[in-house]
């Protein structure tokens, strides 16, 4: 067993994982928090997308160990019903929630990249969703949706 | 299963001596094989947290990139906008957003797979590798280095690339099923000599094609030293076209990608000359 | 008339639970002492089982129970017709289930699941739908039909020598489509459990809950009031989540063990065990007369059942149903074919088997006007669908038939295409 400290969702968490644990399965398992979820298991639906020190990564590709001493953010940690982030408003006035699976991962890949670039265009934004897949839409209303956070964070 | 997280490149090659140990660069390879049971590391040596490894910098004529250099630092780097524009284009296009973040240009080495997006551009380009291993410090040329079986000996760190500064011009393209997340059903990344509208020494490099990304010496013999025109350019097509032909054989998918290389090539040339093949 | 429900804009109450990732997936439910359930399938196309041998299996530290088809009291279940088993001992498809493991951790299920050895006769299997029909093959389900045929409609309406006679082109082409996965993002997952009142409890996400509820009664031997299928969020389905998946399964686990069982399948899993969209053949002869009006059309669709009939009968009746496209031809005649074979077996997907065939009339539609020398726009609206047009089927369509209009907003695109 390896100790690991890092900080999940603005919270200090120390932990014992093996060495061979997945952060997915640490996030799902251990710590209880299923908003991220999985897919595919390889790296190809980010489903599992989570955000480490300020870059999405799929989380069922990485080794909890890896971790060590990052900042990690999950869906839980973004927004709640008396203050939703622009991103979570803007996903459900838009419409762009179907059967749900991938949204949160939509939602981080969205809420870091106007972390980044609050005014991005919509190239920017189909490339930062590009990891993302849904089976259910078009894309079509989840662009929307981006484009539509970005504006109301420009008032 | 042993875990080390060394903080330095000494570090990290003294665990490499005492255990037989597996390199973990950024896991998008690793932590699916080790999942699907296709490998069982008796140790991981996590070269994450040594910061030395992930610097891109350029010092006297070499453009040098760390081994733990993620695709998405290479794809927002100016430097490599500015020196190597073929693996700049790579890093666009490898993967997704999430396995940009994760992915190192070491750890596509390492891994070596045949459709490595990041390897024929610094084939071209005529890329140098510093390894480090119990023998010592090691640097030698890509195209050596890929020729070679194992690929690495058990213990040997890919300490970094240098990209030699020659000015060349370079370009990539590669064809996937849609645009993001595809693995590259074939690549071709080119560089070139360019002095008006005179090619210099040519190197083409092209990825999924065979086992391993590879220079084509063929090419560069037919396509050095020539005027820069549309009559290179259909040449070039002529020539790759047959150089993939006889790469492939009968294998499935060749009259395909026999086909498909020729817009390939033609891309990957669009990136860095414009149409009627002035400089850019 | 105003009313304050149709035609206003609302917002979908469950979008707020799943922007907080909140939403309970089947595979976020979880209770204390559950097992994990992991399913030993079929590497094979075609073979029985002559032995399947658990004691490695079960010898290894955490593995509760190993069960196989002579655990099972009925073992059968489906939409159409139960010939599908809950554990094979027939294989007729590669990732037909054998054995199901029970253990006390994931992981140890899936080692385990690696020591299930299963001894198999292999049996030569058929993959072209085609030679399945041939009636010298074997029948995969001699008692459902003597051949592989498991379905056959004809369609005629009007004379077809007196249709070609009026016909001054005809095209006569053929076309296949592929097998096409649901891929819905989220792979089948559940929790089975057996109650304080006794009863079995599946939590799990299906498109079909009362009917999972009836075929884990039957397959179990339950009384349907002792079973309850509580329908979490739905991943994603597209028809994928009509049949039986996991279901059965978990709750014989369950009811073996009186432990709840967890089962999720991997992606690969998830591939190997659900239903596809059905693959077609079809041959396409299409007439028309100069004046570019459709004349007579033949049509011999087969659909690839694969190795279970789940949802063929009804998918490829949709196919000749559709087979004209929405244009009206006054002599037709159409056979469509659902046929068993070795494939994964075909269900369900959106569209139910009118998707399929718009690849080959809308392309006979080109073909023909190229042959004519109109444009693909004018030959649709020469022959499109409208009020009081008659189908191939007989039916009269007597409203809302606005093909017209489609075609008046899609012109400007058409056009577009041409000049480029």
């Amino acid at each position: 067993m390896i100790e690991i400290k890092f900080v999940l969702n603005n919270k200090p968490c120390a932990l014992n994982v093996e060495a061979n644990e997945r952060l997915l399965d640490v996030l799902r398992n251990r710590l209880g928090l299923m908003g991220t979820k999985e897919g595919c298991g390889e790296g190809e639906c980010g489903a599992c997308t989570v955000i480490i020190d300020g870059k999405t990564v799929n989380s069922c590709l990485v080794l909890a160990p890896q971790v060590d001493g990052c900042q990690i953010t999950t869906i839980e940690g973004v927004g709640n019903r008396q203050s939703p982030h622009p991103v979570q408003k803007a996903f459900v006035q838009v419409g762009a929630v179907q059967c749900g699976f991938c949204t949160p991962g939509m939602v981080l890949s969205a809420k870091n990249l106007l972390d980044k670039n609050p005014q991005p265009n919509d190239k920017e934004i189909g490339v930062a969703m590009s990891g993302n897949l849904c089976r259910c839409t078009g894309y079509d209303k989840i662009l929307r949706a981006v484009k539509l956070a970005a504006e109301e964070g420009k008032g | 299963m042993n875990y080390f997280q060394p903080q330095t490149v000494g570090q990290a090659v003294n665990i490499a001596q005492t255990f037989e140990a597996t390199f973990l660069a950024g896991g998008t390879d690793l932590v699916l094989h080790m999942q699907t049971g296709k490998i069982h590391p008796n140790a991981i040596i996590d070269l994450g947290k040594i910061s030395e490894l992930k610097e891109i910098k350029e010092t006297d004529g070499y453009l040098e990139i760390g081994s733990m250099a993620t695709f998405a630092e290479l794809g927002q780097s100016e430097l490599v906008f500015q020196k190597a524009l073929a693996l700049w284009l790579a890093c666009q296009t490898m993967g997704s957003p999430q396995i940009r973040n994760q992915a190192t240009l070491g750890g596509n080495l390492g891994n070596c797979s045949p459709a490595a997006d990041g390897l024929p551009p610094l084939l071209a380009l005529g890329a140098e590798v510093r390894l480090i291993s119990r023998e010592g410090d090691e640097v030698v040329s890509l195209e050596t280095l890929l020729s070679r079986t194992p690929l690495l000996s058990q213990g040997t760190l890919i300490r970094e690339f240098r990209i030699p500064l020659k000015g060349l011009q370079s370009g990539f393209a590669k064809l996937g099923r849609r645009k993001a997340l595809a693995i590259a059903r074939l690549s071709v990344a080119i560089a070139i000599e360019l002095e008006d509208n005179r090619v210099g020494k040519v190197r083409v490099a092209l990825g999924a094609v065979g086992k391993r990304a590879y220079l084509s010496e063929i090419l560069a013999r037919e396509l050095s030293d020539q005027e820069l025109n549309e009559v290179w350019i259909e040449k070039g097509i002529e020539g790759v076209q047959r150089v993939v032909r006889e790469a492939l054989g009968a294998r499935a998918s060749a009259p395909y990608k026999r086909e498909a290389v020729s817009g390939v090539f033609r891309e990957a040339l669009g990136t860095f000359i414009p149409e009627g093949g002035t400089k850019v | 008339m105003n009313t304050t429900v149709v035609g206003s804009r609302v917002l979908r109450e469950d979008a707020w639970g799943k922007v907080f990732g909140q939403t309970k997936f089947p595979a976020d439910v979880n209770l204390p002492d559950q097992i994990y359930g992991v399913v030993v399938r079929s590497p094979y196309p075609h073979a029985r089982v002559r032995e399947i041998s658990i004691t490695q299996a079960m010898e290894m530290p955490g593995v509760v129970a190993v069960l196989s088809a002579k655990d099972v009291p009925h073992n059968s279940h489906g939409v159409l017709f139960r010939d599908q088993p809950v554990l094979a001992d027939y294989i007729r498809m590669v990732g037909d289930p054998v054995a199901v493991v029970g253990a006390e951790t994931l992981e140890i299920a899936r080692a385990a699941a690696k020591l299930v050895q299963v001894d198999y006769e292999l049996m030569p299997a058929v993959f072209d739908p085609e030679e399945a029909m041939l009636p010298e093959v074997l029948p995969l389900h001699p008692e459902l039909c003597p051949t592989n045929i498991l379905y056959h409609m004809p369609i005629r309406r009007g004379a077809m020598d007196k249709g070609w006679a009026l016909a001054d082109v005809v095209i006569e082409q053929d076309y296949r489509t592929q097998h096409i996965d649901h891929a819905f993002l989220q792979p089948e997952a559940l929790l089975a459990y057996v109650d304080e009142r006794g009863h079995m409890v599946v939590q799990t996400a299906t498109q079909y809950a009362h009917y999972d509820r009836g075929e884990i009664a039957h397959a179990l031997g339950l009384r349907f009031s002792q079973v309850q299928v509580k329908t979490l969020a739905v991943g994603g389905a597209f028809g994928g989540r009509e049949d039986i998946s996991l279901q059965i399964i978990a709750a014989l686990m369950a009811l073996k063990t009186l432990r709840p069982v967890k089962m999720e399948n991997t992606r690969e899993e998830s591939f190997y065990s659900h239903s596809k969209r059905h693959p077609m053949r079809m041959h396409y002869k299409t007439g028309a007369s100069k004046d570019g009006k459709l004349v007579a059309m033949e049509a011999k669709i087969i659909g690839d059942a694969g190795a279970y009939a789940s949802w063929s009968i009804n998918v490829l009746r949709k196919s000749a149903v559709h087979a004209t496209g929405p244009y009206e031809i006054p002599n037709v005649s159409i056979d469509s074919y659902a046929v068993f074979t070795n494939n994964p077996f075909s269900g369900a997907m959106r569209g139910f088997g009118a998707a399929q065939t718009v690849l080959a009339y809308e392309s006979q539609m080109d073909l023909l006007a190229k042959e004519l020398k109109i444009s693909p726009l004018e030959i649709r609206l020469r022959n499109h669908f409208r009020v009081g047009s008659t189908t191939a089927t007989g039916q009269v369509l007597t409203s809302s038939v606005p093909l017209d209009q489609c075609l008046a907003k899609i012109a400007p695109y058409l056009q577009k295409g041409e000049d480029t």
